[in-house]
């Protein structure tokens, strides 16, 4: 298996115009001609100029041929009309070159791409509201079915969820919320001073932590933290499969996975939300002593009396909505992946998006319906 | 010039053996699953690996495949060890052989196309109507056509993932293709259309193949040689008489067993 040279070489016939033949011979692999093939594909191109019918091609001095050199060789012969070969390599002569014969539809500029696009996205759209739509129903009968039918409540798949986008979720919620309410109470401390207003850092820091902060911070880490591994979960469970095994088997898609998600963060989340409260508030109680000598006791003290306890309510209440509203989101997208890796990718990074997104949004709604409250 | 076509001739050595493993100690955590393990491939041959489930074939298989690094003993794959220090060695042994997987682990994300483009794209050295002309060869030796080629994988039938799946592990023209369980989960007419094509392509590209298989039938229309994993290491190696003439319980179980006679008296 002694490697020789790929060569071509090319023999006159005697005689002016009477043509020539060409030998062709040695090791046409990728490895063997890596180094070589400009010089050949350059003498191949020479031999273009010549008409077709004077020159005859000799290929039975090759002495190995793969896929590469094949093309190569077929790119040269494309033209040729005499042509002798060793039958062991004609099959992979004759592929190479039908290979080079199929048009690739190439997708050229669609002057209507915009409009497509645009078309798409708004398609896109409506899917999205139906089966939201759709998967809301679906729980709510789920629920329906499960309240008359207590054996089928996922108590199980709850009370894992509610651990996992709960429990487990508060060291980092915790630590966040510490740290906003020090740079709250710092940032407010400041301004405060210059007016003598010292004790309105308790108003502001109560009711902003109380009422919007926490809240809002518990759901976006939970967007990040739970949504986005519900989307993962659901999509890969929808790429091996194992979505349609569940249902297969009768077990309903919607009220094994999806609804102890979306109740189980719906529980979850305003416990998270209460945490991350005392957390922030903690933040606040430290810096105000540090910044503007507030003792703790005397914040505690003025706490209730500067924040009515219906703000705590409301923040409560936002928290069971977000959380809600981020497994439900996370839960449309995860079952929305397509059986592969990409969609997998986009579905997540959609669903963090969108549930943020919807947080939010739920954030302005609750802010303009309870604008008389507390 | 001829100087860079020696070092590409030194990067690819010509050997005999194509997978050459010895004295193999191969451990997960304390679990001993192999010992002093002798296999080899040779040049140009198929060889059939088979074993009881659980004696380690597959580990074998990443083994060789530098998957999974042993604990002990030789791995050599066109003689190249997969802890070789020159990068371009172990590439260039890596080039020379394909792979199939039991279940195609085409990439998701791509086209039937894109797929079978990979590792034509990934070696460098061929400009895109080269590619495309390779890449149209190989669906057409592996019975796909052109329409296929802007498929994605989750569309394709079983039969046409590995059929894909191999024509992508021969893009390179690779001297040694390895074949897990290649015709799993195909029913019999499409099995013994894969066995066909398996054979097909052997007789025009001449590589060695290393089959893991519990296929009968396949093995008996395949095979050369066969080696079999039990006990640890590798209990026999020959042609399929020699090994069938082997005193072992395995051995009596798997091809004395009523599927056994079958494949072997039919023929």
């Amino acid at each position: 298996m002694a490697t020789a040279q790929a060569a071509i070489e090319i023999d006159e016939l005697p005689g002016a115009g009477a043509g020539a033949t060409i030998h062709v011979s040695g090791d046409w692999t990728f490895g063997a001609l890596r180094k070589r093939r400009y010089r050949l594909a350059r003498i191949a191109a020479d031999l273009q100029h010549r008409s077709a019918k004077s020159l005859r091609w000799d290929l039975t001095g090759i002495t190995a041929l793969d896929d590469a050199g094949a093309v190569w060789l077929a790119r040269s012969l494309r033209t040729a009309e005499q042509i002798d070969v060793n039958p062991r390599y004609g099959a992979m002569l004759t592929q190479a070159s039908q290979g080079l014969l199929v048009e690739r539809a190439e997708g050229g500029l669609d002057p209507l791409a915009g409009v497509v696009r645009v078309g798409r996205a708004g398609i896109d759209f409506w899917f999205h509201l139906r089966d939201g739509t759709a998967l809301l129903g679906q729980l709510v009968l789920d629920l329906f079915r499960v309240t008359r039918r207590w054996r089928d409540f996922p108590l199980l798949e709850l009370s894992a969820n509610v651990y996992r986008a709960g429990v487990s979720a508060l060291p980092v919620t915790m630590l966040v919320g510490f740290l906003i309410g020090v740079v709250l109470t710092y940032l407010s401390a400041l301004q405060l001073k210059r007016y003598g207003a010292d004790l309105l850092v308790i108003n502001i820091v109560g009711i902003g932590v109380v009422r919007e902060l926490g809240p809002l911070l518990a759901s976006i880490i939970a967007a990040g933290r739970s949504g986005s591994a519900m989307t993962a979960q659901l999509g890969v469970m929808r790429v091996t499969e194992e979505i349609e095994a569940l249902s297969v088997m009768g077990v309903s898609v919607t009220a094994r996975l999806v609804l102890p998600k979306v109740l189980g963060l719906a529980i979850a989340l305003p416990m998270v939300s209460f945490c991350t409260d005392i957390a922030a508030l903690a933040g606040g109680v430290l810096i105000a002593k540090l910044t503007l000598g507030i003792t703790p006791a005397a914040f505690l003290e003025a706490l209730p009396r500067a924040v009515e306890v219906v703000n705590f309510w409301i923040g409560i209440g936002k928290s069971v909505a977000f959380g809600f509203a981020v497994a439900f989101v996370a839960c449309h997208y995860g079952l929305r992946v397509l059986p592969n890796t990409d969609s997998l990718a986009a579905g997540v990074t959609q669903s963090v998006v969108a549930s943020v997104t919807a947080v939010i949004l739920l954030d302005a709604m609750f802010a303009i319906l309870l604008r008389d409250v507390g | 010039m001829s100087a860079d076509a020696n070092s590409q001739s030194d990067v690819e050595t010509v050997v005999e053996t194509v997978v050459e493993v010895q004295k193999l100690l191969n451990k997960i955590g304390e679990f001993v699953l192999h010992r002093e393990l002798d296999f080899e491939v040779r040049a140009g041959e198929v060889m059939t690996l088979v074993g009881g489930s659980g004696s380690g074939k597959t580990q074998l298989v990443r083994v060789i495949l530098g998957l999974k690094r042993p604990s002990a003993g030789l791995v050599r794959v066109f003689g190249v060890g997969w802890d070789d220090p020159s990068y371009a060695r172990v590439r260039a042994a890596r080039e020379r052989m394909g792979m199939l997987f039991q279940n195609g682990a085409l990439y998701s994300a791509f086209t039937v196309y894109q797929n079978v483009a990979f590792p034509l794209r990934e070696r460098g050295g061929l400009d895109e109507e080269a590619i495309r002309a390779i890449v149209y060869a190989k669906l057409a030796q592996v019975e796909l056509e052109p329409k296929h080629a802007d498929l994605l994988p989750a569309s394709l039938s079983g039969g046409m993932v590995k059929r894909v799946a191999l024509a992508r592990a021969l893009a390179l023209s690779p001297e040694l293709l390895i074949l897990d369980e290649p015709t799993a989960g195909l029913d019999p007419d499409r099995s013994d259309a894969f066995v066909r094509l398996i054979k097909r392509m052997r007789s025009e590209y001449r590589f060695a193949v290393l089959m893991v298989t519990h296929d009968l039938d396949t093995l008996h229309d395949l095979s050369d040689r066969v080696s079999v994993l039990a006990d640890q290491h590798i209990i026999a190696s020959g042609s399929i008489d020699e090994v069938r003439s082997v005193p072992h319980r395995f051995i009596e179980n798997f091809f004395g067993g009523e599927r056994g006679r079958r494949a072997f008296t039919a023929a």
